[in-house]
């Protein structure tokens, strides 16, 4: 699936390349710490007091096999994905596997610690696999085609990080030590784990084995491989079952290693492993050095920091840029016009009634959000006393509903622009981009205003924007290049998240809750801002009304129409660039909305996009200031922020409304 | 674009008329009625102070994770939750219109919003280039400043300073030198080292840290277990111990063979608030000298 092979580089030679320094690093780690000949005894022989000693047999040698293993694995584990998928994107992290098995740590760690008693990786296993289950019934109307699954992934992992989120901010400090583990630490104090976790691996390796030559045959296209007598339904469910218990019993083990999954596979098929008996050995072996090869890079450098710079969260971090350089090579399903898109919901006989309709609701909502609420002596009805109270809800009131509509916007507009209803301004990694502007200000400058960390925000969005552009300008921002290009920067994102929160710096805590989403920092003047800028944007749509009706009909159609289709799908992007932006810096990079409003539009019957648009605007802003005003009341005094709600929500409705997808 | 600028200003300032000539009269209404001043705080730390100093906080943001963290002194029942920490629910605090409101650095980024509600008080414990302990005589001296209770304030200081002398007193010479650990899984750890709380109390009993590596902005620093094996020390593990890490530490080489785990002469103690003033520094003294002790005496 790969253009060409690089010349001169065998899977045999890159092996060997990344061997070499491998084994410089582990000479010069055990020469430090005593001489070689003592290091090779330690890995055999328990020690009996020397401290040297009792590291290298119980640290250093235990740390060193768990990289081996657990990068060999989850490498195999991405061989297989690829292969039942044929889908070079597929790997444990895209698929929601290593999130999942995250999240149920999570949820168990709190709500039943009796579960992780006989052992945490059933519950990551569970976790996992429903994770995965969710991505393949989200893609699977689709036909499980390659960039869909790839997308349903990116949408459960940030449905499952917006859960995770929830769980974090109301208890950081029970869940500080599964925040060092999810963002994947090698540190070992023992043989325990790597005695759990080769005769798995073993097993599994030999199941992948008897798989091989059943497999191969995924490499013809369906009808050829039934006439050869295969049951591919079968095979499909065997493979990715191997998969997904090797992805269970590392991530329980080491927590989320990002990417070797994804990238060992691919580089062995860029430097010429081309059958797939090739690809399992060379990619396990290579995922194997990649990972040992960094966890000792990293150890190397970072044993003066006062933190801990987990190897898992510092992988992911390294692959982003190289699923970057990946993506132009990658040869994918084409500009193909997907007709589903179209199909979905009925049209409505007057979309004007209709529209008028969902907007007295809005305002309905509206007033409740402003009358009701609570207080020190629980509910009360505002009384012409107590305007005061306005003071504080009308700004999150405004900023709620403009962030609503500039989202559902911006999801309409990239939802048209790449005729799949999967996209929305989250997966383009605008919000994840202007995220990370922001962790950053946080934790590098001292005590940052509100101005600071707007401007860090709007940068980051820039940037990601910028690079959305510069990665994507060579094959004419094709929607689907465009929304990997996001893939990459969300995963980025992940992983300066993982990151920044396993150091258990109580600054974290301001992260979360911004991440989270609330409209809590809004005041008044940032609210009319929000509020104009919503209004403004929205006006600026209406002119393209026309290109929008047509560019879901596909590049070539809209051709014939005399749209200059790149051009158009460049400024309609940085509209979408800029609506996101707005909206990111006041709810946050997790919500929902700019997925769902425009989805709920189609279904209840705007078709046109003049309409679509004006619906999904106003079902936008009725969902968050509903999701706003409910997270303040729920669990009064603490407040769950507006995106979440919205997300839980939305999520809920999503999962129902996948049938007809 | 001029002319949109101005109108945008005109907007934003129209709805402030009103709200400033209500909160004016309100400010006059209230001045009238208190004497003590009433205080809402964000800041665990300067919540157990205020408790400390005999001034009942207002309001405190998550009392119930108060209670599981910090603990000692406990807030007393009047006590008002404000919700999160880091986004205490304005319209309630705004309802109970507190005299003050203080805060920790942590929270700065909230300054403006506060401040329309009660003049906000910027206190600061953990800064680096200073000493933690005059510090956190600094911090109790403003905050009885602010509750205007000087006294009070001079009076915990001494007595705290009486009772870390008087057990330093009791403590035998050649205590090892201790390195104070809380897990946070079977494998990693946060030890604490210079500008935390811990180290200011060893250094007033005269007990070393066996601890000199980096730590971070709030005096720890997050380690793997294998960190622990090169220093000679006696270790000190302060409470929780998260979800079945005690089980799976009896699995572990490594832990089993630290020289304090292996001799007996590990010391288990209570929770204890790791980034809290004088109270917690007192408690945790007070906990470690008598586990210091229990040691002696076996």
């Amino acid at each position: 699936m790969l253009s060409k092979p690089l010349p001169l580089l065998t899977p045999a030679r890159l092996c060997l390349l990344l061997t070499l320094p491998l084994l410089s690093l582990a000479l010069v780690s055990l020469q430090a710490q005593d001489s070689l000949v003592v290091g090779l005894q330690a890995l055999f022989e328990a020690p009996e007091r020397s401290s040297e000693r009792l590291l290298l047999h119980y640290a250093w040698w235990p740390r060193l096999s768990m990289a081996l293993l657990a990068g060999g694995g989850l490498a195999l584990a991405g061989v297989l994905m690829q292969q039942v998928l044929r889908n070079p994107l597929a790997a444990p992290t895209t698929l929601g596997v290593a999130s999942g098995a995250n999240l149920a740590l999570m949820a168990a760690t709190l709500m039943a610690p009796w579960l992780l008693m006989p052992g945490r990786e059933w519950v990551a296993l569970a976790g996992g696999g429903l994770a995965m289950g969710l991505v393949f019934l989200l893609a699977w109307r689709r036909g499980l085609a390659p960039v869909v699954v790839v997308l349903a992934g990116l949408v459960v992992n940030l449905y499952v990080s917006a859960l995770s989120m929830v769980l974090l901010l109301f208890h950081q400090e029970e869940l500080k030590g599964l925040l060092i583990w999810g963002a994947g630490s090698l540190s070992q104090n023992g043989w325990d784990s790597v005695a759990y976790l080769w005769p798995r691996l073993a097993i599994s390796a030999l199941l992948a084995w008897l798989l091989l030559r059943p497999l191969a045959i995924l490499e013809l296209n369906d009808a050829s491989a039934r006439s050869l007598g295969v049951s591919l339904k079968h095979l499909r469910l065997a493979g990715l079952g191997v998969a997904v218990f090797i992805t269970g019993c590392v991530v329980s083990v080491v927590g989320v290693i990002g990417f070797i999954g994804l990238a060992a596979p691919n580089i062995v098929r860029l430097a010429g492993a081309r059958r797939l008996g090739q690809r399992l050995v060379w990619a396990t072996l290579l995922g194997a050095l990649l990972l040992a090869t960094t966890d000792l890079l990293l150890q190397h450098f970072t044993n003066s920091l006062p933190t801990l710079i987990p190897t898992g969260a510092t992988t992911a971090a390294l692959g982003a840029p190289l699923l970057l350089w990946l993506i132009p090579r990658l040869h994918l399903q084409g500009d193909q016009p997907p007709g589903t898109a179209h199909t979905i919901g009925h049209r409505h006989f007057a979309p004007r009634r209709l529209a008028t309709g969902i907007a007295l609701a809005l305002a309905i909502i509206a007033l409740m959000a402003l009358f009701a609420g609570q207080g020190a002596d629980g509910w009360y009805w505002l009384s012409s006393q107590q305007w005061s109270v306005m003071e504080w809800r009308l700004p999150r009131l405004l900023a709620a509903a403009g962030s609503g509509v500039m989202l559902a916007i911006a999801g309409t507009l990239i939802q048209r622009v790449t005729a799949n209803p999967m996209a929305s301004p989250e997966v383009l990694g605008i919000s994840g981009g202007s995220a990370i502007a922001l962790i950053g200000a946080i934790f590098l400058l001292p005590s940052p205003g509100n101005l600071t960390l707007v401007a860090a925000g709007t940068l980051g969005a820039l940037v990601s924007l910028a690079l959305l552009i510069l990665v994507n300008r060579r094959s004419g921002f094709l929607p689907e290049r465009l929304l990997l290009t996001g893939v990459a920067i969300t995963a980025l994102f992940d992983a300066v998240r993982s990151i920044v929160l396993a150091g258990g710096d109580p600054r974290g805590q301001q992260v979360i809750a911004w991440l989270s989403g609330s409209t809590y920092y809004v005041d008044l003047q940032s609210a009319m801002i929000v509020t104009v800028a919503a209004i403004v944007l929205a006006l600026a749509t209406h002119p393209f009304a026309r290109w929008l009706d047509i560019l879901p009909l596909g590049a070539a159609t809209s051709r014939a129409l005399g749209i200059g289709v790149e051009r158009s799908r460049l400024a309609l992007l940085a509209l979408v660039a800029l609506l996101t932006a707005c909206a990111t810096l006041v709810v946050g990079p997790l919500s929902f909305v700019g997925l769902l409003a425009p989805h709920m539009a189609r279904l209840l019957g705007f078709s046109r996009a003049r309409m679509h648009l004006l619906g999904a605007a106003l079902i936008g802003a009725l969902l968050m200031v509903l999701a706003d005003w409910l997270g303040r009341q729920l669990l009064f005094p603490q407040e769950i922020p507006a995106g979440l709600v919205a997300s839980l929500l939305g999520g809920a409705y999503f999962m129902w409304g996948l049938r007809r997808l | 674009m001029v002319t949109l600028i101005t109108m945008f200003r005109l907007l934003r300032r129209l709805p402030w008329l009103g709200l400033t000539l209500l909160s004016l009269t309100l400010a006059t209404a209230h001045a009238a009625r208190s004497d003590t001043p009433t205080v809402a705080t964000l800041d665990w730390t300067i919540a157990e102070t205020l408790v400390a100093l005999g001034v009942t906080p207002h309001a405190v943001a998550q009392v119930d994770a108060y209670h599981d963290w910090v603990g000692e002194p406990p807030l007393p029942d009047s006590v008002i939750d404000l919700g999160l920490r880091t986004q205490p629910n304005l319209e309630l605090l705004a309802s109970l219109e507190p005299d003050r409101i203080l805060i920790s650095p942590m929270f700065a980024n909230l300054t403006s919003r506060l401040s329309r509600i009660a003049p906000v008080e910027n206190l600061a414990l953990y800064t680096p280039q200073s000493d933690t302990w005059e510090q956190m005589g600094e911090l109790t001296r403003q905050v009885a400043r602010l509750v205007e209770r000087p006294h009070a304030g001079e009076r915990l200081i001494e007595t705290t300073e009486a009772h870390l002398a008087s057990l330093r007193n009791s403590l035998g010479d050649d205590h090892p030198p201790l390195l104070i650990i809380q897990f946070m899984d079977e494998r990693h750890v946060r030890v604490f080292g210079e500008h935390g709380l811990y180290q200011a109390v060893l250094d007033r009993l005269g007990l070393t840290n066996a601890w000199q590596g980096p730590t971070n902005y709030w005096g720890f620093s997050l380690v793997g277990i294998e960190s622990l094996v090169d220093i000679d020390a006696q270790l000190v593990v302060v409470e929780p111990y998260p979800v079945g890490v005690e089980p799976q530490l009896t699995n572990s080489g490594l832990w089993q063979n630290l020289p304090s785990v292996r001799d007996g002469t590990l010391i288990t103690l209570p929770s204890v608030w790791s980034f809290g003033a004088l109270p917690s520094a007192k408690r945790f003294a007070t906990e470690l000298v008598a586990a210091l002790e229990g040691d002696d005496a076996l």
